[in-house]
């Protein structure tokens, strides 16, 4: 029963990281993918439907962490405060830039809400990075290995976003502005090649840092698979970043869950039983949404919408 | 004063909570509202009822937004500054909220993104279906919060081990009279509140003599019909409760004895009385007014007063206002009554805090109730230039053709 809950928390970190990877790698890589005022557009009319369907993974997952490992929301939430506001902050000025971009069309408004989006998906990046190093240091934030691990888990995101990027920036059939999808395509190598220097070297400061319990042999073994999977994006281009940046990104909670230093302890049974029956109905309908909104967005996205 | 995290913790909680449920109810009103009028569009083939759910689906989709983002930070700062609640109730609150975020909000959001994105690229049924699984899920996010929140009021259905509740009966826990009461209260109340912003937003047209198709004509009687409806259950499910709000818990003395019991209440603030009963002044003069004016606009009804009466066209608007104002004094109410109490009668608000310095306190109240208040004044903002514009021009209205400014030729030779 723990195990069952455990790997619904891992899943639904698994989802979250995959599918909010896209876009908020996408906002963090906007300044240098969208230069002119209708790249912009583009970028956000492309991330936009995205967000919608990802956060949810993270709200679930808190809501699942809150129910059903009590102890683990007070040890890892409570005990890292300061990183959880940094994300909780970020999330909602990203998401706020979300929002309000398209409903009122001056360009002094684009500008701070496409400015809101980028600083917040970076914010949103960077606190994961420390949430993860926290997660593996036991609580403290190693020295040597927190900036690399926070290097390391935001080029990851930008790769995502990079991947996404290149797919779903491309021009609707007969329209101009293919450079954005472009940009991305070509920064997919530069950022798996990034990648497969700083992963080996992080993992190396895991080891060496004293912080990090070098007991858990998962955390070498978690990084060279991401760090293999980034080898693959990076030789052959944007063509199979997707599936290997969504394995990376996936690879993250795995990594947090074997070689976090957290006790999960499971709620008491009957809270289980009420989540399992309460849940259990809604979950075909959550299948079909989910797959039915990412197959409708699957193709590029279109000139306008709700959201830009 | 001032250097006491729990206040700033409560002020904190307090204020977001309050900017939340103004959004919610919105959501949830008019989430029923709509549903109905693209059934009525659906069934009856017609592009002018469609134009109509696109205008007023704009408004609930950017309030949804506020309403999201407002409910991210409720759901993080409870696991922020509340870990007292978490680290002996955690068990028990808590799993009615993992339910509320898999079991509703994850298809509210997502069955939401299906209709923002399918309008024109769907068949009419399944994109009508989409919409009812918003609203369905919509309450049901609303009945599962309200299982969590009416536990604190009345704790059912555990047991202390060790100094940590564990839930014993879940069914307990979901029939709560708490629970079904404040439930059947909000969804009513809801109701009232969309009725009269469809009513007000509708009469506001109609009195500037702008009525596209007949929409806002069949939108203020629509409007009135759905408050008028929904008046006296939100009365009789909020009058209900009031027994529960001073008989003692079942569970009583389970934790606490009588004695300790009676010191903690006997040291309870007077200014949090005096807040509480405003809260509960608002609400009944808020309800008695609509008691007194939409009888009213239901006599107008018939003698076509709906559409004429100038007097009524400029009242319409203002009480969409005052039953949002009468939900945040109902929730004053309701949770400023079981001061000193996070669970009544088992855990102590001080006890529920997280054990945060000044400073820490201070700097999570500044950054999130400023940033809600800034983001609650852009939303309504929004909400109100949308809502007199009229339906051309809404964030949902149809995409307008291809610019052909733009284009480049195709081939050049």
């Amino acid at each position: 029963m723990e195990l069952v809950a455990v790997v619904l928390l891992v899943g639904l970190l698994a989802g979250y990281s995959v599918l909010a990877g896209c876009d908020i790698g996408l906002g963090m890589l906007s300044p240098y993918v969208a230069r002119t005022p209708e790249e912009r557009r583009r970028v956000v009319s492309a991330a936009a439907p995205y967000f919608l369907g990802s956060e949810v993974w993270l709200v679930a997952a808190v809501g699942v962490t809150a129910g059903l490992f009590p102890q683990i929301e007070g040890e890892v939430v409570a005990g890292q405060w300061p990183l959880f506001v940094l994300l909780l902050a970020g999330w909602l000025v990203r998401d706020a830039g979300l929002w309000l971009r398209g409903r009122v069309a001056a360009a002094a408004w684009h500008a701070v809400w496409d400015t809101a989006v980028v600083a917040g998906s970076w914010a949103v990046a960077l606190a994961w990075g420390l949430v993860l190093a926290a997660l593996l240091g036991g609580g403290a934030l190693p020295l040597l290995f927190t900036p690399l691990c926070v290097a390391a888990v935001a080029l990851l995101f930008l790769l995502r976003g990079a991947a996404f990027g290149a797919e779903r920036l491309v021009p609707v059939a007969g329209r101009t502005g293919a450079e954005s999808a472009e940009a991305a395509a070509r920064a997919t190598r530069v950022l798996a090649r990034a990648g497969l220097v700083v992963l080996p070297v992080a993992a190396a400061a895991a080891w060496l840092d004293g912080g990090v319990r070098a007991g858990a042999p998962a955390l070498a073994v978690a990084a060279a698979v991401t760090a293999v999977l980034a080898v693959t994006a990076g030789v052959s281009g944007p063509r199979w970043s997707r599936p290997t940046s969504a394995a990376a990104m996936a690879a993250l909670p795995v990594l947090a869950a074997v070689g976090g230093q957290v006790s999960a302890a499971v709620a008491d049974p009957r809270s289980l039983v009420l989540v399992a029956v309460a849940t259990a109905p809604m979950v075909p309908v959550l299948a079909v949404g989910q797959v039915w909104l990412y197959r409708m967005v699957r193709r590029p996205a279109p000139e306008s919408g709700f959201f830009a | 004063m001032f250097d006491d995290p729990l206040l700033w913790a409560r002020l904190q909680f307090a204020l977001t909570a309050g900017i939340h449920y103004t959004f919610v109810a919105l959501t949830l009103g008019m989430a029923a509202l709509i549903l109905v009028s693209q059934f009525s569009a659906v069934l009856r083939g017609d592009a002018a009822r469609l134009a109509a759910v696109r205008f007023w689906g704009g408004l609930y989709v950017v309030n949804y937004g506020m309403g999201v983002l407002s409910g991210l930070v409720m759901e993080l700062q409870l696991a922020l500054n509340w870990n007292g609640l978490n680290e002996v109730f955690g068990h028990v609150v808590s799993a009615p909220l993992a339910v509320e975020t898999v079991a509703a909000f994850f298809a509210e959001s997502t069955f939401l993104g299906l209709w923002i994105f399918g309008w024109d690229r769907m068949n009419r049924w399944l994109h009508l279906a989409c919409f009812g699984v918003v609203t369905l899920t919509a309450y049901l996010s609303a009945f599962w919060v309200l299982v969590s929140n009416g536990f604190l009021k009345n704790p059912v259905g555990f047991e202390m081990r060790g100094g940590v509740a564990v839930l014993t009966d879940p069914v307990a826990l979901v029939t709560n009279p708490s629970a079904l009461l404040a439930f059947g209260h909000v969804a009513t109340s809801t109701l009232l509140v969309g009725g009269l912003v469809t009513a007000g937003v509708s009469a506001y047209h109609l009195r500037r003599g702008s009525d596209p198709e007949g929409m806002f004509r069949r939108g203020v009687r629509r409007g009135v019909l759905a408050a008028s409806v929904a008046l006296l259950p939100t009365a009789a499910a909020g009058g209900a409760q009031y027994p529960l709000l001073f008989d003692p818990p079942a569970s009583s003395g389970t934790t606490l004895d009588a004695a300790e019991i009676e010191r903690i209440e006997a040291a309870g603030s007077g200014l949090v009385r005096v807040l509480a009963e405003t809260g509960n002044a608002v609400m009944a003069l808020v309800w008695t007014v609509f008691f007194l004016v939409l009888p009213l606009a239901l006599l107008a009804w018939p003698l076509r007063g709906l559409d004429r009466w100038r007097w009524l066209q400029w009242l319409m608007p203002v009480l969409p206002v005052l039953a949002l104002l009468a939900g945040v004094g109902g929730w004053v109410y309701r949770e400023l009554n079981r001061q000193p109490w996070t669970v009544r009668h088992h855990l102590t608000t001080a006890q529920a805090v997280t054990e945060l310095s000044p400073g820490l306190a201070l700097l999570s109240f500044v950054l999130f109730t400023g940033v809600f208040v800034v983001l609650a004044g852009i939303t309504g903002w929004l909400l109100v230039r949308f809502a007199r514009r009229g339906p051309a021009g809404g964030p949902l209205a149809p995409a307008p053709p291809p610019d052909s400014g733009a284009a480049v030729p195709v081939h050049s030779y």
